[in-house]
């Protein structure tokens, strides 16, 4: 019974290489431009905080399958053709981009105020203040969820083989049609997600533990 | 010239005027404390000196000019651009109730901030500058610690070194004896003392009465946003012409159940 797992492991883990690619940029990508919004949500210019917050709003409401089918079909609607994987990793990294705004536009606001009142009687800059006190003091904050959300992001790659990008679900659903043993394969898909994600949550309880022994 | 100069100044949160009209002047070299009860606007008064607190009226000099606000056409009020203030804030130090300290850095590297980010001095000057200003506040041997593991007095006079590092004309000291326990107030105002011995001009709220009869050259009271009565220290404090000035000090001198 386990066979029929065996045999089709080398086709799994080329999906999961497929994955694990996608998942590094969607996760990298989405990250950088989330922290960049989420440090120009929490800074002065009203407009800039106006249309940050209808982005994270709007794309906390929708489902990322959604926002995925969004992506592949508005570009045919524009006349375009694109790849499969662009279209999925572009509306991953939306979408994993707002959730991280957030996390980091809270975090940049629970800095206590008197830290900036303190960078700025000492004659500090804008920018200065945000590198030197308020990043720094914000990330301790913020890095616990946002190696969730990366979890999250990982996991959902795996919404790709829905609009027919090919990577470790979509190569599981291929065999699955061959061999017709659903059950063996999806076990053996599992326990590669799930090896995938564990160094991930690994990090997040080590980091935990670190921040409770710093400062 | 004096070092600071405040006209006329004015200053509300929404319909809340905290400062009605507040003028005095503070020479170079002068220790000037500030009394009054709490709410009387005195922390505000400071806040604005350092440029952190915006007005709505008056002028306030610092070493001759004024700063703020430049008056457009049409007598129109317009705040500076935050690196004009920037500049303004290097000169004048502010020590906080609240010390304020960089939570993430040690207290040396606290001290270092100025200098190394806003002076753009090299790290080993800098480093040089910084342990000798821990030194001067006595915790040369705290230099690797972080802040949260330093008493609330040893945490102040570290904000009181950091404060220095930037090498200001003026000291502004806002309560900062106020969020310690009794035991620690002595450290933190025996630095203070010796800045005003070495010549530091300085404006100090406090309700530390002893210490605001032995070190200021003159006192300012101020109750409701406006200055009541001011003079030296022997004057003030012996002979209170305020009714509100002679319940507050019975207060702080030890007097609790006053009304």
């Amino acid at each position: 019974m386990i066979n029929v797992l065996l045999t089709n492991l080398p086709y799994l883990l080329r999906g999961a290489l497929v994955t694990l690619w996608l998942a590094l940029i969607v996760v990298t990508l989405g990250t950088l431009l989330g922290t960049g919004l989420g440090i120009l949500a929490a800074g002065n210019s009203r407009i800039m905080r106006a249309a940050i917050t209808v982005y994270i709003f709007a794309l906390r409401g929708i489902p990322v399958l959604v926002v995925m089918f969004l992506g592949y079909y508005a570009f045919p609607a524009l006349g375009l053709r694109v790849d499969a994987y662009v279209a999925v990793g572009l509306a991953q990294i939306v979408y994993v981009g707002a959730f991280t705004a957030e996390i980091v536009r809270s975090a940049i606001l629970s800095v206590h105020p008197g830290q900036v009142a303190a960078a700025k009687s000492l004659g500090m800059r804008r920018g200065t203040i945000l590198r030197e006190v308020l990043l720094p003091q914000a990330a301790r904050i913020a890095i616990p969820p946002l190696l969730n959300n990366s979890l999250t992001a990982v996991k959902q790659t795996s919404y790709a083989s829905i609009v027919g990008a090919w990577e470790l679900t979509y190569a599981a659903r291929e065999i699955v049609e061959r061999t017709l043993a659903s059950f063996q394969i999806f076990l053996g898909v599992m326990a590669i997600y799930f090896a995938i994600c564990y160094p991930l949550s690994l990090l997040a309880r080590w980091y935990e533990k670190r921040l409770t022994v710093a400062h | 010239m004096a070092m600071i100069e405040v006209s006329d100044l004015r200053k509300s949160f929404g319909a809340n005027e905290v400062l009605k009209g507040v003028s005095f002047a503070v020479e170079r070299g002068e220790v000037v404390v500030v009394l009054g009860p709490s709410g009387s606007g005195k922390s505000t008064l400071l806040r604005c000196i350092n440029l952190l607190e915006d007005w709505q009226a008056g002028d306030i000099r610092i070493d001759g000019e004024s700063v703020g606000y430049r008056v457009a056409g049409g007598g129109r009020r317009l705040a500076w651009p935050e690196a004009k203030a920037a500049k303004v804030r290097e000169q004048v130090g502010l020590v906080f109730q609240s010390f304020n300290l960089f939570p993430h850095r040690t207290a040396l590297a606290n001290v270092m901030m100025g200098p190394l980010h806003v002076r753009r001095m090299g790290k080993p000057r800098a480093r040089e500058l910084a342990a000798g200003l821990l030194e001067k506040v006595g915790l040369a041997d705290k230099a690797d610690q972080y802040p949260a593991t330093l008493s609330g007095g040893q945490q102040q006079r570290v904000a009181i070194a950091r404060a220095l590092a930037m090498q200001p004309k003026v000291m502004l000291f806002d309560e900062v004896t106020s969020a310690l326990d009794p035991e620690l107030v002595g450290e933190v105002l025996i630095v203070m003392r010796r800045l005003a011995e070495e010549g530091m001009t300085m404006i100090i709220v406090t309700h530390e009465i002893p210490f605001a009869r032995d070190v200021s050259d003159r006192i300012i009271v101020v109750d409701g946003g406006a200055i009541v009565e001011q003079g030296p220290p022997a004057q003030v404090l012996a002979a209170p012409a305020s009714a509100r000035l002679k319940l507050f000090l019975r207060r702080y001198q030890g007097d609790y159940l006053a009304v």
